[in-house]
């Protein structure tokens, strides 16, 4: 194994009920140093709870989790550990009556070998507000703060959970920027998210949860692969029916002035596609997109 | 940047976050300095004076430390807050003695305005040594009521935390004797004072001042000491299940 493919994170068949509710069922994910794992799923799908559960937040009922190789025994996470990560949560705040500045030289004094209050002031880009307190921030300048407070003690494993949550398109680009700039400096990155072209942007591996269950994982190109159809984009005056009788065709869909077809195995429909019709023109195929993959993982979990 | 700054940081934010919050820091100095110079210097043309200055001092310090700890503690569970630093390397003792000394220092403003206007006004003449003690046995005092704090911020929400201690408060307050001297009381309230932390406070600040019920001092400290460790106890457990 060579060294930058360590796992720093590695879970497995984790479970977890609330009330005899299971909310994690078996889950398995893992993360290679240097790399972004993104936790893809719709709201209510176990994703904070995962987290918690690897940081130890909440007991789990059964399964592993490890850290940097080493094996966590309950909810108990050493000193040593939380020294070298960093972490926002979903329902973050900081103490309303404290100033950005202060905020942050009080978060920085918890680690060894933490940041200046000029250098996290900066990876928010509060300075102009170093002085404001927190409760008079808007919503995407307290993200911005907790997100700088995650990196407070210069950490080898940061967990975002819904980092872009309530921010406008400007600054969730802006952050996805930073989150990229994190990981070429080394550090490795767990992100949860529902937005499916934030996953599809950073990250290197993609585990869609569904349900308590990861129903799909791989790199972005792999889970499209996953998905395994090809849509086929042309122009044709073949009829509906014609066209859904072609082998391997799923689905159909008619746009302005072509056709896209789903296929599952688009060398065959493309052969017999032309056999049909000869005239067919502007021939096109595509893997199937991952919003579009993602909608028929989960459309397919909701009709199970 | 460890070990000693860090607790000093935690402490005097701790402290400047509830310092820059008027709505409790005029309420907790105010109130005990206006039951006592109403009740203690002005009331009765300042006729137990001295006795109330102890039992209003009591008074005093245990309401910031109960409040600060309980809605502090709620409020910051609530929001998250807690949970981040829990996730940090913040050893938790960091936080609680930072949350302490800003009760104390809370304690020691009460404690002067309160003897200021009793030697001013009440004309309330101790020894040196008898303002020390009584200064010192109501710092340490502080402690259980602290703790008692913790307990209900650990439990409570954030909404439900201010009302019940004040429910607490206040009551417990009254039935131990800090409002109304205690041998006003009919028999049966006098013996149902004993349950209260605060009563046993009460009288070993008295016994400075040699007004006290005279039980000895080892009964007091005793019910003090348990009621301190079992509060421990039970917060370290509520805490474990955080």
């Amino acid at each position: 194994m060579q060294a930058n493919t360590e796992a720093v994170l590695a879970v497995n068949t984790l479970h977890k009920a609330y009330n005899r509710q299971p909310v994690l069922q078996g889950v398995s994910v893992d993360l290679a140093a240097g790399e972004i794992l993104a936790i893809l799923g719709p709201n209510g799908a176990g994703k904070t709870t995962l987290i918690s559960a690897i940081l130890g937040l909440v007991k789990v009922d059964g399964g592993d989790i490890s850290l940097f190789g080493q094996r966590q025994q309950g909810s108990k996470r050493s000193s040593a550990l939380r020294q070298r990560l960093g972490v926002m949560m979903q329902i973050g705040t900081a103490s309303a009556n404290l100033t950005v500045a202060e905020q942050c030289d009080l978060f920085a004094s918890y680690y060894r070998n933490g940041k200046t209050v000029a250098e996290l002031l900066q990876i928010a880009g509060l300075q102009a507000q170093a002085h404001n307190r927190f409760g008079l921030l808007s919503g995407g300048q307290k993200q911005r703060l907790l997100f700088a407070l995650a990196l407070a003690g210069k950490p080898d494993l940061v967990f975002l959970d819904e980092p872009t949550l309530g921010m406008d398109v400007q600054a969730r680009r802006a952050l996805w920027q930073q989150i990229r700039e994190l990981k070429q400096s080394g550090v490795s990155i767990v992100l949860t998210t529902h937005y499916l072209e934030e996953a599809e942007q950073l990250a290197d591996s993609i585990a869609v949860l569904q349900g308590g269950q990861i129903v799909a994982q791989g790199s972005p190109a792999q889970l499209t692969a996953q998905i395994s159809g090809k849509q086929i984009y042309c122009h044709t005056l073949l009829s509906d029916q014609q066209l859904l009788a072609l082998p391997a065709v799923v689905q159909l869909e008619r746009q302005q002035h072509r056709i896209c077809l789903v296929s599952q195995a688009a060398e065959q429909t493309v052969l017999a596609l032309l056999q049909a019709d000869a005239n067919v023109s502007a021939l096109e195929v595509k893997a199937v997109a991952l919003e579009q993959a993602f909608l028929q993982l989960t459309t397919q979990e909701e009709v199970a | 940047m460890s070990g000693l700054s860090l607790y000093y940081k935690e402490a005097r934010y701790d402290l400047l976050s509830i310092v820059r919050t008027p709505a409790f820091v005029l309420p907790a100095l105010a109130f005990p300095l206006m039951f006592y110079l109403f009740f203690g210097v002005f009331f009765r043309g300042g006729a137990g004076a001295d006795y109330l200055l102890v039992t209003y001092s009591c008074f005093g310090i245990m309401g910031p430390a109960m409040f600060n700890f309980a809605a502090g503690i709620a409020s910051d569970r609530a929001h998250g807050w807690l949970t981040l630093k829990q996730l940090s390397p913040m050893p938790f003792s960091a936080y609680l003695l930072g949350k302490l000394s800003t009760s104390l220092v809370f304690s020691m403003v009460i404690l002067l305005l309160l003897f200021s206007a009793g030697a001013l006004l009440g004309k309330v003449e101790l020894h040196t040594s008898q303002w020390l003690l009584l200064a010192l046995t109501m710092l340490l005092g502080t402690l259980p009521f602290a703790l008692l704090g913790l307990l209900l911020g650990l439990s409570l929400s954030d909404k439900a935390a201010p009302g019940v201690v004040n429910l607490l408060y206040l009551p417990m307050a009254f039935l131990s004797g800090l409002w109304l001297p205690l041998f006003l009381f009919p028999g049966w309230l006098q013996q149902l004072a004993w349950i209260w932390p605060s009563f046993h406070l009460s009288q070993l600040g008295l016994k400075v001042i040699a007004q006290d019920q005279g039980v000895a001092i080892g009964w007091h400290l005793l019910v003090l000491l348990v009621t301190t460790l079992l509060l421990a106890l039970a917060c370290a457990r509520r805490f474990r299940q955080l």
